[in-house]
């Protein structure tokens, strides 16, 4: 049954895995044997792309939510503040089948006029169910604002440990 | 020996020549360029958080009521809060060399940012100064830096016969600035060989005031007003800070600040 988990998620997040299935299904094996929780770490590339619409603002602060594709598809949420005229930060949620990612980013942010753009890293650093182990650093984190409707389209990419 | 005690006079009165020279030059050219400055600002709406139109103003002149020397750079002062997350201003951009060749008609309606006039004189004159009754800001391509660039166009008439651009960029500022807009002054030629041209006083707006983009939807075009940048959610204890500092072709400064009064509390 975990093999059967295991082999489905591996399917959502890429060919990456399917070297680190063996591995991953040894250390569930054990852990079940042993009664006590074992991790085995596997790295996955991130490349994933989320579609956004604001659902919300209150000062500096877009707030957006919809559905991420590519490595690790699922619902996505996003905080943008606009710390300055040329700065951004971020907090970035993942939400793919069997738990949720989520992090910090921040860049620099330029007006293009219909369209403003951000650009910088994400730092992972928060996880749950199949995820709660994901941590990774310096993930390329880009996105496009239109400005007239503030959707978002958000691109990250990297590796990640999960 | 008798070489060096006969150069000893002329060394002391060449010091203390200098020294006159210095004392009665520096008062002279510290009259000479001793400007001043005026800074006016407000928000039209003036209401926490909303979208609003920036006007602003300066008046610069000397001590001596002369026209003061040219502008070489503005550097104006805006309170932290205003927030340009939301706005819709600067839908387009405009490219300044198509700006400089075509004047207004090379550039998007939706690069409009504001308006105002200006009024200009020769250094020499002491006239209450020319009108440039256009001036007009459009959204510049980003800086390198990724900041906002404002181009401030001009088309001049007497005495200045051209049509003039200006880059600002807005910069991120601390403490109780939130930005700055610091634009360079090239000089303004007035005729030929003779001096550049100074700019006694500017009017001008960022805002959506007057302002009207469009849209295209099912193939019309749809009139729209552009939101502006919005008024800080809180108002500081004296009223939101503006300064401006201004550069002259001579190398001397001036700077001036005054404050937007907090808006009055709405009654719900």
């Amino acid at each position: 049954m975990a093999m059967k988990n295991f082999a489905h998620r591996s399917l959502a997040v890429g060919g990456t895995l399917a070297a680190a299935a063996g591995a991953l299904a040894l250390a569930v094996g054990a852990a079940g044997a042993s009664g006590t929780p074992a991790h085995a770490a596997r790295t996955i590339t991130l490349n994933d792309t989320g579609h956004l619409h604001r659902t919300s603002s209150k000062g500096f602060n877009l707030y957006e939510s919809g559905s991420a594709n590519g490595s690790l598809a699922g619902t996505i949420t996003l905080h943008l503040d606009v710390v300055s005229t040329n700065r951004v930060t971020a907090e970035l949620k993942v939400s793919p089948r069997g738990g949720s990612m989520s992090g910090n980013a921040s860049g620099s942010y330029r007006n293009n006029g219909a369209t403003a753009s951000f650009s910088g890293t994400l730092t992972i650093n928060h996880g749950t169910g199949s995820y709660s182990h994901a941590h990774g650093s310096g993930l390329k984190f880009s996105g496009t604002i239109q400005r007239t409707n503030d959707s978002v389209t958000v691109q990250v990419s990297g590796h990640l440990s999960v | 020996m008798g070489e060096r005690g006969d150069s000893m006079p002329n060394i002391k009165t060449l010091i203390v020549a200098v020294a006159l020279l210095v004392c009665w030059c520096v008062p002279a050219a510290a009259s000479a360029t001793e400007e001043k400055a005026t800074l006016h600002a407000s928000f039209s709406p003036d209401r926490l958080g909303a979208s609003t139109t920036i006007e602003f103003g300066f008046d610069v002149s000397t001590v001596e009521g002369l026209a003061p020397p040219p502008l070489s750079s503005i550097n104006l002062h805006m309170p932290a809060g205003m927030n340009y997350t939301q706005t819709t201003l600067g839908l387009a951009i405009c490219q300044p060399a198509a700006l400089q060749e075509k004047g207004l008609a090379g550039c998007p309606a939706n690069s409009r940012l504001g308006y105002g006039s200006a009024f200009v004189e020769v250094p020499f004159g002491t006239g209450a100064g020319h009108e440039l009754p256009e001036v007009q800001a459009l959204m510049g391509p980003p800086s390198k830096d990724s900041n906002i660039v404002v181009l401030f166009y001009a088309n001049g008439t007497t005495p200045v016969y051209a049509q003039l651009v200006f880059r600002g960029e807005l910069l991120p500022a601390t403490g109780v600035f939130g930005s700055q807009l610091t634009t360079l002054v090239p000089p303004i030629p007035s005729v030929p060989n003779g001096p550049d041209v100074s700019i006694l006083s500017v009017k001008a707006t960022i805002g959506p005031n007057h302002l009207t983009y469009y849209k295209y939807r099912h193939g019309r075009r749809i009139p729209f007003h552009p939101i502006g940048i919005a008024v800080p959610e809180r108002c500081p204890h004296g009223g939101f800070p503006f300064s401006a500092e201004f550069g002259f072709q001579d190398g001397s400064t001036t700077s001036t600040s005054t404050t937007v009064p907090c808006p009055p509390k709405r009654h719900r």
